[in-house]
């Protein structure tokens, strides 16, 4: 490995970089991918969002102050608070579950919505509401003994939903979002690497380039070229996917949800790391275009199931052992751990295994696609098949 | 042995594909600084043994040395490669793919800049520099090729049928180009199938036939070499019946009594023009030299074609 080595190894990158970037199809991808991820970031904006008008029924207590708990609640969250007093927390609870009214503030005691908000209550009117109407508990409360007993079981009043609210959506969502990036931005990538690779052993100019490169040159520029593309587009996904959810006040950026998209970029190097050079073995069996879909199947078969069992373990509430399993599997891992990590499935141990799994399998197969694209890439006729090739000598 | 002055010398290269043997102990040399044609039939070996030179195909067995060293990764970068099925990146520009071999090949970023202008430009296509290489026409495209082979002011050119579907003017401009090299004192070895086509264009050739060397050497040489052979025509026998007498040996052109006469002996040459004077006044009398497709049928017991038309029944290829 001298520096010349890598002189022409940069070269060959330099022109993967080029010729990709001069593609329209790379843009459209680019930005067709950009919405999507934008959508993830606003989308829980928006369902966390603010009405512009609510109907807050009120129980017991002191009328007047209630109401105006209500109001205040409502001018802070930029809501027109309509307050409708109700006779007693059973016809509160039916007109919650019927849509009549948005909230119920029950005197000085606890604030009843249909189900909590999905990503916290914090800046909703019903979260709001228990602040102001917890204040206000401590200010009219004022002997001491009280405010003491107050302080100790907190300020906000407790904020009850009637029907039990989806576990950590805001995480799952992004795990959501997590496994649909890793195994588009893969499938993708992996595709154009094969696609290049055959459309260079198809068109011949490979007889050229080989005269002075080494197979596993235009090999590491290849597949080098692609991945510095595909870490750029990550970069900028995530990118936009944070300034836009900071901007909202998204919850989609708020706790475990950073965490998900840390894990997200971590898996996606490893998952692109593993699978880069099998696909170009994939490219050097074939000799038309045409075929590039059937060679990367056996490739795109893992990923995909491992996409699919996502919304299973995202939306079913719990996590199979077979799950488990593929998220130690390295060909599914790369899915597979990002969706644990987000459904808080998966212990440190867990994740470090499963790291070290994909690594160290990614040693090995780099070793065994170099050995097939070596062999095959020069190879003329039809399309080779895997054993074909290990049984010839080069 | 090995010298240091760009001959090219291949030495036993042995290569089988399963039963088949496409190279059986090939042995020549091509000398720096002449066109060099290596001819013979489809599927005689030629793409193989042109691969093996240039480090795309491995050999069984047998050494390939220029300059009387091996070739190793410094030589590379100083070949120029044509390949038979040609190669060059369908979507990419022509000046941009030129500049990318260039660098490929050591140069700098500049000199590589310039030296694909100029090529293109030299071959005619410098107006098409923007233009992707899947937009020009097959003939453009093989000057492209060329260019590509050339860009890099390679020491040792390797052309695999570089004439194979260029239409008179560019087979004019590809010689013009093969010979100003070969002037330069670059060591060239460029294939066809056609011999007789590119006979005049070869100061020296190696024939070869199923992977084995079947003639080697100057042209001239080749040419002279063999039976003696002189072409006579009598003026008013158009049957070439004074010739009679020599038998089979004489072999009459129906259409204007040209008698060419197979001798045992440059000597015996006087004795045929001597009967032929004394039948009619001799309008034609000269020594006919062999062309190199009668030095191939001369070799291997049959012509050129019929080896072609035997590999292509069985799907073979070089």
């Amino acid at each position: 490995m001298t520096g010349n080595w890598w002189t022409l190894t940069r070269l060959v990158v330099q022109r993967e970089i080029r010729e990709r970037t001069q593609a329209k199809s790379f843009w459209i991808a680019s930005v067709i991918l950009l919405v999507a991820v934008a959508a993830g970031a606003i989308i829980p904006a928006l369902l966390s969002g603010h009405r512009s008008t609510a109907q807050v029924g009120i129980v017991g207590g002191d009328t007047v102050a209630l109401t105006q708990t209500a109001l205040e609640a409502g001018r802070i969250t930029e809501t027109t608070v309509n307050v409708i007093t109700v006779p007693d927390v059973a016809s509160a609870k039916a007109q919650l579950l019927s849509g009549n009214l948005d909230a119920v503030l029950v005197g000085g005691t606890e604030v009843l919505v249909k189900q909590n908000a999905v990503f916290g209550s914090k800046g909703t009117l019903a979260g709001t509401l228990a602040q102001v109407g917890g204040f206000a508990k401590v200010y009219q409360a004022l002997p001491p003994a009280v405010a003491a007993s107050v302080a100790r079981s907190g300020v906000g009043l407790p904020i009850h939903g009637l029907i039990p609210p989806p576990q950590g959506l805001a995480s799952r969502f992004t795990g959501l979002a997590v496994a649909i990036l890793i195994y588009v931005i893969i499938i993708t990538f992996g595709m154009r690497i094969t696609i290049g690779v055959g459309e260079e052993k198809s068109s011949r100019v490979v007889e050229v380039l080989l005269t002075t490169l080494r197979p596993v040159q235009l090999l590491a520029g290849k597949v080098i070229g692609m991945g510095a593309l595909a870490m750029a587009q990550v970069a900028a996904l995530a990118g936009c996917y944070l300034a836009l959810g900071y901007a909202l006040g998204s919850p989609a950026v708020q706790g475990a949800a950073i965490g998900v998209v840390a894990a997200a970029v971590v898996w996606l190097l490893l998952g692109y790391a593993f699978y880069c050079t099998a696909y170009a073995a994939a490219g050097s069996l074939i000799t038309r275009q045409a075929d590039a879909y059937n060679a990367t199947i056996p490739l795109q078969v893992p990923l995909i199931l491992g996409y699919v069992l996502a919304y299973t373990v995202l939306f079913s509430g719990g996590v199979s052992w077979f799950y488990h399993l593929l998220a130690f599997v390295p060909f599914t891992a790369p899915v597979a751990m990002p969706v644990l990590i987000a459904v808080g499935a998966a212990p440190l141990w867990e994740i470090v295994l499963s790291a070290a799994i994909t690594i160290a399998s990614t040693v090995v197969m780099v070793r065994f696609a170099a050995t097939i694209y070596e062999r095959a890439i020069l190879r003329t006729g039809g399309r080779l098949k895997v054993r074909q090739v290990l049984a010839s000598v080069s | 042995m090995g010298s240091q002055d760009g001959t090219l010398e291949l030495t036993g290269l042995r290569r089988t594909y399963g039963e088949v043997v496409a190279l059986d102990d090939l042995s020549f040399t091509v000398p720096p600084g002449q066109v060099f044609g290596f001819l013979g039939p489809n599927g005689a070996g030629k793409t193989t043994a042109m691969r093996a030179i240039v480090g795309v195909a491995s050999l069984d067995s047998g050494t390939v040395r220029w300059n009387g060293e091996p070739i190793g990764p410094q030589a590379r970068s100083r070949i120029g490669y044509m390949p038979e099925e040609r190669g060059l990146y369908p979507a990419m520009r022509v000046f941009e793919q030129l500049e990318y071999l260039a660098r490929l090949h050591g140069m700098g970023a500049a000199a590589a800049h310039d030296a694909a202008r100029h090529w293109a430009d030299r071959l005619g296509v410098g107006s098409r520099g923007e233009d992707k290489v899947e937009a020009l026409s097959l003939g453009n495209q093989q000057r492209v090729q060329l260019a590509a082979a050339l860009v890099h002011d390679p020491k040792l050119l390797v052309l695999d049928e570089p004439f194979s579907g260029l239409d008179p003017v560019g087979v004019d401009a590809m010689s013009g180009v093969l010979a100003e090299r070969a002037a330069a004192g670059a060591t060239m070895l460029f294939s066809s199938h056609q011999l007789d086509l590119v006979e005049h264009l070869c100061q020296s050739v190696a024939i070869i036939d199923h992977g084995r060397l079947v003639a080697h050497g100057a042209v001239a040489e080749l040419a002279r070499a063999g039976k003696v052979r002189v072409s006579v025509r009598v003026a008013g026998d158009a049957a070439g019946r004074w010739a009679e007498y020599l038998g089979p040996a004489a072999q009459v052109d129906s259409t204007d009594g040209t008698v060419v006469v197979t001798l045992h002996d440059r000597a015996d040459a006087q004795n045929v023009l001597d009967r032929a004077m004394a039948a009619g006044p001799v309008e034609q009398f000269g020594f006919v030299h062999r062309r190199l497709s009668e030095v191939f049928r001369d070799a291997v017991g049959h012509a050129p074609q019929d080896e072609a038309q035997a590999v292509a029944a069985v799907g073979g290829s070089s």
